[in-house]
């Protein structure tokens, strides 16, 4: 393993990827009969954590939110520390599909498929999360703004409104993006299977698309502009997800600062889960020639650029309640830091800010299993992020009499486990069933190197 | 001068040059009725079949984006102002910056979805059934094969002209396809 950055002019797909193996190894990783051993055991994994989750949730129907260790003063627990955890993850996924396609980066070929199905896996887990935490689950419909009968309209001046819409947009747009995407290549698994059955589903998925010049020109134009939408608009759902604590006159979350922090997050937890997924991709499917260590490389370096921007962030959130003049900011952040909580506060700092750093030598990025244990490291620290923006601000309000401790129970372990259960078990059944390389983007990239 | 039971004749290259190139020189002969199979987007193929044919489908993704922007702000403003006005700590109730993140939403989704089907709409799509997919070179137009087809409806049809002209850019193979 040498110690110098990979050059500049390195492959991005192996030489020995052609247009014909590439097609081939990418559809029978789909239509293949049986799927391999691993596969089986993640996805019973998956299973057994999703059928917690039915429990757990099942259980909260019947006997209220009680069940979690929620309570005045601490009224925002897990659930909403996990809403915007998983909805960063979700975003994340966009970033590196939308954001790097303007850019037109090589390395986004391979992997943005990956970061598509991830982000529709998250965006389900984070979708079920303030359902979840409303008192009466039932009544979540009242938050659209329909004529009814009892005369009665959602307050849209409320970002927690805001939020609302635009996670529902979010999940909307995320659909059609993925499906347009992945219109040619269920063509091309169409025109590989070999079985009528396979041949006729794969066929209805592909809607009958044709690769004629006039369909590619249209998709062009039509994926373009996605892109370009895209990207803003996951950078407005993560800011609106940052406003519904920034609109709140709570301790530590009334700051203008929120949006982009929360933005922040966002990149660098996306990237971290993207890039542990490809790596379980490529080592599952033998993907190694496609997905190249030119692909980690980069990747590496947007989580450590987004690390920085993070620890920008942390450094704003330590300044402002020293600087401001506000006697409950400072001891609400200072219990953050030495009390209670300090342990998840020091920990989130080193996760996501310190060990990161080792992303600077080029050995790390070269090496698969560093990168893995960072970007896992990450996510936790992440998720601490999350509990600590959530639950200690909310236990040191503004008066001491209102100062509470939060524990969780078991059934908000559960719930934690369940939605990492319902993200694998989407993101398993998606592996099997859908090619997840983006075969007709990495084709150019192989059709460019064989004309350079 | 059509021929019967016919859809087309296709020839089958093995580099996206060589298919420009033929395509060019079929439409230089007045051929109009003719389309390309490509793996992936060939730069220039559509010009050179259909040159001078503007792209219209940012229109109908602009016209989406427009008509969600102001169906958004209507909702909000008939529910906060018209409909349900309710004084939140003397705000007016048309209080328009609050509304801009509902507005931005509805936008961008129409404009997607417009985006969308908007894409079906002009790739004629679904449509499952197509007689290019019996064309045995069909199934490798999505693997590593470029193919161009010369449809039987074009005025200026005729068989063996076309198949000279596939063959002098170096076509793999040359087949008749049945409608």
């Amino acid at each position: 393993m040498n110690l110098i950055d990979l050059p500049g002019d390195a492959p991005v797909i192996e030489p020995g990827v052609t247009l014909r193996s590439l097609s081939e190894e990418v559809s029978d990783r789909v239509l293949r009969p049986q799927a391999p051993r691993w596969w089986w055991i993640g996805f019973g994994i998956s299973l057994a954590l999703f059928l917690t989750l039915v429990v757990a949730t099942a259980w909260l129907f019947v006997n209220g939110i009680g069940v979690w260790g929620v309570d005045i003063p601490v009224a925002w627990g897990f659930a909403i520390a996990e809403y915007v955890w998983w909805i960063a993850l979700a975003s994340g996924g966009t970033i590196v599909s939308a954001l790097f396609y303007l850019t037109r980066s090589p390395w986004r070929s391979a992997t943005n498929r990956i970061a598509e199905t991830m982000m529709l896996s998250a965006a389900a887990s984070a979708g079920i999360m303030p359902i979840m935490h409303l008192g009466r689950q039932g009544f979540f419909y009242w938050l659209f703004p329909y004529p009814n009968v009892m005369d009665v309209w959602p307050q849209v001046r409320s970002p927690l409104w805001w939020d609302f819409i635009c996670l529902l947009c979010y999940i909307l747009m995320s659909i059609m993006f993925y499906y347009t995407g992945l219109l040619p290549d269920l063509a091309t698994v169409r025109d590989q299977a070999q079985h009528r059955r396979k041949q006729m589903f794969y066929g209805i998925l592909a809607l009958g698309w044709r690769g004629s010049a006039r369909h590619w020109r249209n998709y062009q134009s039509v994926y373009f502009i996605m892109c370009a939408i895209m990207a803003p608009m996951v950078i407005s759902v993560h800011s609106v997800v940052g406003l519904d604590f920034a609109g709140g006159l709570t301790t530590g979350w009334h700051s203008t600062q929120f949006p982009p922090y929360f933005f922040f997050g966002a990149v660098i937890s996306g990237l971290a889960l993207v890039i542990m997924l490809t790596i379980v991709v490529r080592h599952g499917y033998g993907f190694q020639g496609i997905i190249t260590a030119y692909h980690l490389n980069a990747m590496g370096k947007i989580m450590l650029t987004g690390s920085l921007m993070l620890g920008y962030s942390y450094v704003w959130e330590a300044w402002g309640p020293i600087y401001a003049n506000s006697i409950a900011d400072r001891t609400a952040f200072l219990d953050t830091i030495f009390g209670t909580y300090a342990p998840t506060y020091w920990a989130r700092v080193t996760l996501n800010i310190i060990i990161p750093q080792l992303l600077w030598l080029p050995i790390v990025r070269r090496s698969e299993i560093l990168l893995f244990l960072i970007s896992a490291g990450i996510i936790v620290g992440m998720w601490l992020e999350r509990f600590d923006i959530v639950i200690p601000n909310l236990a040191r309000d503004w008066m001491p009499s209102y100062w509470g401790v939060y524990y969780p129970t078991l059934w908000d372990w559960a719930t934690l486990a369940g939605s990492i259960g319902l993200f694998l078990s989407l993101f398993f059944l998606m592996m099997r069933f859908l090619p997840m390389v983006s075969i007709s983007e990495v084709r150019e990239i192989i059709a460019k190197g064989e004309t350079k | 001068m059509s021929e019967r039971g016919l859809f087309g004749l296709t020839g089958s290259f093995a580099s996206s040059d060589a298919l420009t190139e033929a395509a060019l020189h079929l439409r230089s002969l007045g051929f109009r009725e003719v389309e390309a199979y490509t793996p992936y987007p060939v730069e220039g193929l559509d010009e050179a079949l259909r040159p001078c044919r503007p792209n219209r489908l940012p229109l109908p993704i602009f016209l989406g984006a427009v008509f969600g922007a102001a169906m958004g702000y209507f909702i909000q403003y008939w529910d906060e102002a018209l409909d349900y006005p309710l004084n939140v700590g003397g705000r007016p109730h048309n209080s328009w910056p609050a509304f801009m993140v509902g507005s931005f939403e509805l936008m961008v989704l129409f404009a997607i979805a417009a985006g969308f089907f908007g894409l079906l709409a002009f790739c004629r799509l679904p449509r499952l059934y197509h007689p290019i997919f019996s064309a045995v070179e069909f199934e490798r137009a999505s693997v590593d094969r470029f193919v161009l087809c010369v449809e039987a409806h074009d005025p200026s049809f005729e068989l063996q002209s076309i198949r000279r002209i596939f063959e002098r850019h170096g076509a793999e193979s040359v087949t008749e396809v049945s409608a």
